[in-house]
């Protein structure tokens, strides 16, 4: 994909299967582009893209009558009620007009915004605005939606709910669901699946639980004391002499080994017979940030 | 006796898509209600009321003047095609379809570039040329009660009162001369409204630059013609005038200003408003709306 001299998305050979997709990347990564070719708004310069088994490019009206969309942008029609929005985008994505007012109430509840839906939007506040736009995602029963950072804007604890009410819109009503954000934390929590981009290259896709989590990796955090001034320099010395794969930063040894039984055994040994101070030993855990450390390296 | 907490949740739906037709109808309706201010606060309101004052009130008056008065009052009596635009006995006429073309149609374009409307609604269905269809629809059809509705109401309040054309043949003749030069102005001046209001994002903006475009052109234009003595053929360059110039010569009628011009320059003028106006639109919205 490219814009004028300026390639947007290069080289990108992606699959994404059921559930919750986390679309991840700092700002500018490519996000919002793939969605708009997701949705048939843009035209790829080269390569080919299915959406639901459909061309975006060719069967562009079908598919975006099988897709919700939640926009990044927070700009609503101030004197709308939100019943009445969600309504017409049922309309507009296809429900006949006897059924959207009622799926309208019905998705509005869906969010927590039941016995506020009559209000004006413009009055509603920004966690509500980004409910609004989550039920008039789903007010026509989409088969997947994208979602253009959703949490934008959003305290912690509204965050939380907005999570939360992601998870269940794909768990129980099996709705897949993509969502764009840079926060990799939050994707962390939510997502089955990640699609990571950086500067319009792929960096890494595929199941979460297979890409982060626990890792062969031991963390040892030691203090240093004046009564024993050698002792960390003592217990990288000891790891490494019994072939341990060992990184130094600070008083940060961490210890990699084939077994971890094995490793924790010898990080006691090394520190008991250094008399060194230890102050935390962890699992290390492989974070999504960690990827894209990585890669960048 | 007994309550029941009714409660159907959130579910799936198994039933018919309305698809693209379905999504037309649904922008319309909604781009119409909007700019008639229908389900908005008092003050979306009052545009669309002072232009429908302003186009139905001569019309009502000569009716009842008529009923009021029968045979005493015949010379009063217009031409139909006085009533759909800027004519020498109604010229007033004219500012409710400039109000309405410069105050409430830009209302059907600016509104959802301003609201990040437009991003959301090209996720859905509709595309870029359905989305332009669905509210010209709605624009042409609220302005075409504006500019054909008055002279509608006295083709049928003169047939009521036995005055109107003579014969079956006569009457749809003249109601099909309404209907056709209401819709060439009903053409321009929406091409014209929607062109000009796809260039920018506040609504201000755009009332200001259709009224330039509409009024102030047509100044100019008579100016260069009538003050200045330059070709008559400038006059083509009034888009305010022109289209209600074409309605007079469906009737039969000439202006007096635009007497020396042929029927065909005129109707090409007129086309060539429509194609400038909608040209500027189908150009600007290519490259909108896209998230």
């Amino acid at each position: 994909m490219q814009f004028g001299s300026q390639r947007a998305l290069d080289s990108l050979d992606i699959e994404v299967p059921h559930g919750v997709t986390g679309l991840v990347g700092a700002n500018g990564a490519g996000k919002t582009t793939l969605m708009s070719i997701a949705l048939g708004l843009r035209t790829h310069s080269a390569g080919s893209i299915k959406v639901l088994g459909l061309d975006p490019h060719r069967d562009g009206a079908r598919l975006r009558a099988l897709v919700g969309y939640g926009p990044e942008r927070n700009v609503l029609p101030e004197d709308m009620p939100a019943s009445d929005f969600v309504k017409h985008f049922a309309e507009v994505r296809g429900m006949p007009r006897s059924e959207a007012k009622g799926r309208a109430s019905d998705a509005l509840w869906l969010v927590g915004l039941g016995e506020e839906r009559f209000r004006a939007l413009g009055t509603m506040s920004t966690g509500q605005r980004q409910r609004v736009k989550l039920a008039q995602a789903i007010a026509a029963d989409p088969r997947l939606v994208l979602l253009d950072e959703p949490t934008d804007g959003l305290d912690p604890v509204q965050r939380d709910e907005m999570l939360l009410l992601i998870k269940q819109i794909s768990a129980e009503y099996e709705i897949d669901v993509m969502l764009s954000s840079h926060l990799l934390e939050e994707v962390e929590r939510v997502c089955d699946h990640i699609v990571a981009l950086d500067a319009g290259t792929l960096v890494a896709q595929g199941e979460l639980s297979a890409l982060i989590g626990d890792t062969e990796m031991i963390l040892v955090d030691l203090v240093e004391v004046d009564d024993q001034p050698d002792a960390i320099d003592g217990v990288e010395r000891r790891l490494r002499a019994a072939g341990f794969d060992v990184r130094r930063d600070l008083n940060r040894i961490s210890v990699t080994g084939a077994d971890q039984r094995a490793t924790l055994d010898a990080i006691r040994d090394s520190v008991a017979a250094e008399q060194a101070r230890l102050r935390r030993i962890e699992v290390g855990r492989r974070t999504l940030e960690d990827l894209f450390t990585e890669v960048r390296r | 006796m007994t309550a029941e907490i009714f409660d159907r949740g959130y579910r799936r739906f198994e039933g018919e898509r309305s698809g693209v037709p379905g999504a037309m109808r649904s922008l319309a309706w909604y781009t119409t209600k909007s700019m008639l201010g229908i389900g908005r606060r008092g003050r979306h309101k009052i545009f669309p009321v002072v232009v429908a004052v302003i186009a139905f009130l001569p019309t009502l008056i000569i009716f009842g003047v008529l009923a009021l008065f029968g045979e005493g009052a015949e010379g009063l009596r217009p031409e139909y095609y006085e009533f759909l635009g800027p004519s020498e006995t109604f010229g007033f006429l004219v500012f409710a379809h400039l109000l309405y073309a410069t105050l409430v149609a830009p209302e059907a374009l600016v509104r959802d570039r301003r609201d990040g409307m437009l991003s959301l609604y090209l996720s859905t269905p509709l595309t870029r040329p359905t989305y332009v269809m669905a509210k010209f629809a709605s624009v042409a059809f609220t302005m075409a009660i504006v500019v054909i509705g008055p002279a509608m109401l006295l083709l049928a309040g003169y047939t009521i009162q036995g005055r109107g054309p003579d014969g079956f043949t006569g009457w749809v003749e003249v109601f099909a001369k309404i209907l056709l030069g209401g819709l060439i102005i009903v053409f321009v001046y929406c091409g014209v409204s929607m062109g000009v209001s796809s260039l920018t994002d506040r609504r201000a903006f755009a009332s200001i630059a259709v009224i330039l475009t509409l009024l102030g052109l047509s100044i100019v234009a008579n100016i260069l013609v009538l003050e200045a003595g330059m070709n008559d053929r400038l006059l083509g360059l009034d888009p305010l005038g022109t289209p209600f110039e074409a309605a007079t010569r469906l009737f039969g009628d000439r202006g007096i200003d635009a007497r020396n011009l042929s029927t065909t320059y005129i109707m090409m003028v007129a086309g060539g408003w429509v194609s400038a106006g909608f040209g500027t639109l189908a150009v600007r919205y290519r490259r909108l709306g896209a998230i």
